[in-house]
């Protein structure tokens, strides 16, 4: 029962991932359609949230190694070079999105890299999810096929319905965050990404059974309601959506595409479970043992709700339109009353260099104590030796901060320019 | 069987992908803690430069951070995209401890960076001081759970092989191994001390330009990365010697890769060699006569130090990244050290802030935790080589059904990828530090600020 959980708990990530990144990569590839002055509000929308809407693709990933590693260790070389691609996608896409955020204003260079890498990344996606939907090859527990098997017509419309469902998610959540779009915009926007995902999602159903080499069961009671329960519960979310485009309240329209996009996961989940890479490595047989599923489903359950509670409070506090954050300005520092002292003054020549000979010999006698040099006489000299060293340097640092700060050397220059 | 290029260049790529993403956390963990430390003390205070100070900080942790998280993400899948036999092998074993890393840990980073970054003028100052602890607690854990999954690889115990599969048996021995009790300390100093030589090196460069509006700032913070090394230096090489001696009798190749000796009956420090592997002597080396005692503690200089001949050719390590990535580590360190050293007689002396020589040659001593950090990584990963789970799994036999050219191609491409990014990230440090921090506003005000709260 335990390897369930396991997958419940890939299965739960996996929702999370495309619910939450699916709207910011959305967002990105919108961004390309948008004015520039809109691009720059765009990436500030992400930035706030996407390396916590990131980090359950890397959950994803490794609760599928941990907890199916008979899935991790087929389904990853399989799709190799799509991966990878996606991979270097997010790389640019998060670089591209610290630097735009960084820079202050509106550059075309970062807000392009932005919107391109969102749209690759979802393209490779796509195709990630048609090469496992179509079965790897597979031969004892490993990928046994080609390095561009994951190429195929399914994949590709794959790929295109993963664009048009993470814009449909972006433009949802657009209607959340910003006061930009008209009511009418967002509604014909919307509603057209709403009948094309509407289409993508029958055509890649229809040809499911012929593109996926298992068979399906939906001749098995249980299975089947659970499917066109799904089903149902998606539908009505579109429903949702579609009424709730372009009209208040704003969070409504990303609840109901939420909610459907789950719902279509929970579906192929309920046709094709116990199996896990099509057409027969079932959920039992990649499981790992018992011992390492025991310790993931209690350690990472365990951590799960707090993970989500912080999460939830993260957003809440940015919840509402985005506006741009007013950063009040760094006050000025209290001012030094008197001059800075003066240095010591330079001792003679023989001093300085009997000084620097000294000081030399007990830099190095200090090197070899903490490297236990001498720990061959007595096992106490080195943790001795590394105990008076650091103190003492604890204590000099305590004290010359102590008098450096009486001194003023951390307080403005009086009568020197303080503004830049 | 994998084809020996696939190998090859799966191995290249991990290490560049690998090399790169650790780049990031030797800064990041440190400034964290920086960014907890001066952002709370703001808080209890009220004093601004401790704000100014934050949100310089700020700005190239940001940056990093992110540069971070998203090289992070390549390393977890590359475990499977080029290692599917390994992968299928260990992750019952590392697969949950980098679960437990990535819901405990990165979560924690991810959750509350936002907060911290985009936080203010939002979020009250109390949050913003939680919510920057949380990020540095969070990457205090990260390299916690990862030490220990890297430390079972090293030294792997409490498992039992079922069909080449590792079943953990005994999760305590497991994450507690008894590498991870070395390795561990040591790198949680290393992150450390190598972001506390950026901020110092950072903040000598602002001494050295005399640049009058950072002036305060830069004294404040070269004073918090001097005083933090002058603690950490010593007990760093006291802890790394302590990791060495322990490596040297539980993965006795690796010693004697790292000091750079074939036959066992030399009693000198090697400070160059030029190996030959295949004759299994070096062509050339430079030594210290007995120097090389003083490894194993005897002060007599006539203890020999073991050479790689005593272990069979087909489980010695490379000699040559193994050698030169240890001296790139142990001489960066010893610099450290002695730098660090002066920085304390210098602040005794009063002369910490203006001396220009010292001030300059802590500017050149920006990089160098970073370097030293990659060396290490690199003694600890190619020393154990031919091993991925030391004498357990070997290497060659871990990676995944791919072609030559599909590997060559995304090798390619990472190291485009990364070239371009490191040259980008450079630029903007530098962009950043010559902008300099943000401007104080208004006349300075001779009274002290009242505190935020009470």
């Amino acid at each position: 029962m335990l390897e369930y959980a396991a997958y419940a708990l890939v299965l739960f990530s996996l929702a999370m991932y495309v619910v939450l990144d699916g709207y910011d990569l959305g967002v990105g590839m919108l961004s390309l359609a948008a004015r520039p002055e809109r691009r720059r509000e765009y990436g500030e929308i992400v930035a706030t949230a996407w390396d916590a809407n990131e980090s359950w693709l890397i959950l994803v990933g490794v609760v599928l190694w941990a907890g199916l590693p008979g899935a991790y260790a087929v389904v990853l070389p399989a799709v190799y070079l799509p991966l990878i691609v996606m991979l270097a996608a997010v790389i640019l896409r998060g670089l591209a999105l610290e630097m735009h955020s960084a820079a202050g204003r509106y550059r075309r260079g970062w807000a392009l890299l932005f919107g391109g890498a969102s749209l690759a990344a979802t393209v490779c996606q796509g195709l990630v999810l048609g090469a496992v939907l179509t079965g790897p090859r597979q031969r004892g527990g490993a990928f046994h096929g080609g390095a561009f098997d994951w190429f195929s017509l399914y994949g590709v419309l794959c790929a295109a319905g993963l664009v048009v469902v993470y814009l449909l998610a972006g433009a949802a959540w657009l209607q959340d965050k910003t006061e930009g779009w008209s009511r009418s915009e967002v509604r014909r926007t919307g509603r057209t990404l709403l009948l094309a995902t509407a289409a993508m999602a029958l055509v890649l159903g229809l040809m499911l059974p012929g593109a996926d080499p298992q068979q399906f069961q939906l001749g098995q009671p249980v299975r089947a309601v659970l499917f066109w329960l799904a089903v149902g519960v998606a539908a009505v979310a579109g429903a949702v959506a579609w009424h709730g485009f372009g009209r208040g309240p704003d969070w409504r329209p990303f609840a109901a595409v939420a909610t459907m996009t789950a719902s279509g996961l929970l579906g192929l989940a309920a046709l094709s479970l116990p199996v896990v890479v099509p057409p027969g490595l079932s959920v039992h047989q990649v499981a790992s043992p018992h011992s390492s599923q025991l310790f993931l489903v209690l350690g990472v359950g365990l951590c799960m709700p707090f993970v989500l509670a912080y999460n939830i409070y993260a957003w809440r506090s940015f919840r509402g339109k985005y506006s741009d954050p007013v950063e009040s300005p760094v006050p000025p520092l209290p001012a030094r009353g008197r001059a800075l002292p003066d240095a010591p003054a330079a001792t003679g020549a023989a001093r300085t260099i009997v000084r620097r000979v000294l000081l030399t010999v007990l830099g190095v006698l200090a090197t070899g104590l903490s490297q236990d040099v001498f720990g061959g006489a007595s096992d106490l000299i080195g943790p001795i030796g590394v105990t008076v060293l650091g103190c003492a340097a604890l204590a000099a640092w305590i004290a010359g901060d102590r008098r450096d700060g009486r001194a003023g050397y951390f307080d403005a220059d009086t009568g020197a320019e303080t503004t830049s | 069987m994998a084809s020996p290029g696939v190998v090859e260049l799966s191995r290249w790529q991990f290490a560049i992908t690998a090399i790169f993403h650790m780049t990031f956390p030797a800064l990041t963990v440190g400034l964290s803690v920086l960014l907890a430390v001066v952002y709370t003390v703001y808080v209890r205070t009220g004093n601004p430069l401790y704000l100014q100070i934050f949100r310089f900080w700020k700005k190239i942790f940001a940056v990093g951070f992110g540069l971070g998280v998203v090289a992070g993400t390549v390393m977890t899948f590359e475990f499977g995209l080029n290692w599917g036999v390994y992968a299928h092998a260990v992750g019952p074993v590392i697969g949950v401890t980098i679960g437990m890393e990535v819901i405990t840990a990165f979560f924690l980073e991810a959750g509350f960076i936002g907060l911290m970054l985009y936080g203010d003028g939002r979020i009250r100052p109390r949050t913003m001081a939680l919510a920057s602890w949380m990020v540095a607690f969070g990457t205090l854990l990260s390299t916690t759970w990862i030490l220990s999954a890297n430390s079972w690889m090293q030294d792997p115990v409490g498992y039992q092989k079922v069909a080449g599969q590792f079943h953990a048996k005994d999760w305590m021995s497991i994450l507690f191994n008894p590498a991870f009790a070395h390795r561990f300390p040591h790198m949680l100093l290393a992150v450390l001390i190598s972001s506390a030589w950026f901020v110092g090196g950072i903040s000598a460069w602002y001494l050295v330009k005399k640049r009058s509006s950072a002036q305060p700032m830069a004294r404040r913070c070269l004073s918090i990365a001097l005083g933090v090394l002058g603690v950490l230096m010593p007990l760093q090489l006291y802890v790394g010697d302590g990791t060495a001696v322990f490596m040297g009798q539980h993965q006795l190749p690796k010693l004697e890769a790292f000091e750079g000796n074939w036959r066992s009956d030399n009693n000198g420090y090697n400070l160059l060699v030029v190996p030959d592997a295949d004759k299994g002597e070096n062509r050339l080396h430079v030594e210290i006569p007995h120097l090389g005692s003083v490894i194993a503690q005897d002060l007599s200089g006539r203890t020999t130090t073991p050479g790689l001949l005593q272990t069979p050719p087909d489980e010695r390590p490379n000699m040559w990244t193994t050698f030169y990535g240890f001296r790139a580590m142990y001489f960066t360190a010893l610099l450290m050290f002695g730098t660090a050293f002066a920085g304390v007689v210098l602040r005794l002396r009063r002369r910490l802030y203006d001396s220009p020589r010292f001030l300059r040659w802590m500017v050149w001593m920006t990089p160098a935790g970073i370097i030293a950090i990659t060396g290490g990584w690199i003694v600890a990963e190619t020393g154990r080589q031919p091993w991925v789970v030391y004498g357990q799994l070997r290497t060659a036999d871990a990676v995944s059904h791919l072609s030559t050219p599909e590997v060559a191609a995304t090798l390619a491409g990472f190291v485009l990828l990364y070239v371009t990014l490191l040259a980008i990230w450079a630029r903007y440090i530098v962009r950043t530090v010559k902008a300099g921090p943000e401007a104080l506003t208004g006349p300075a005000s001779t009274d002290v600020p009242e505190a935020l709260v009470a």
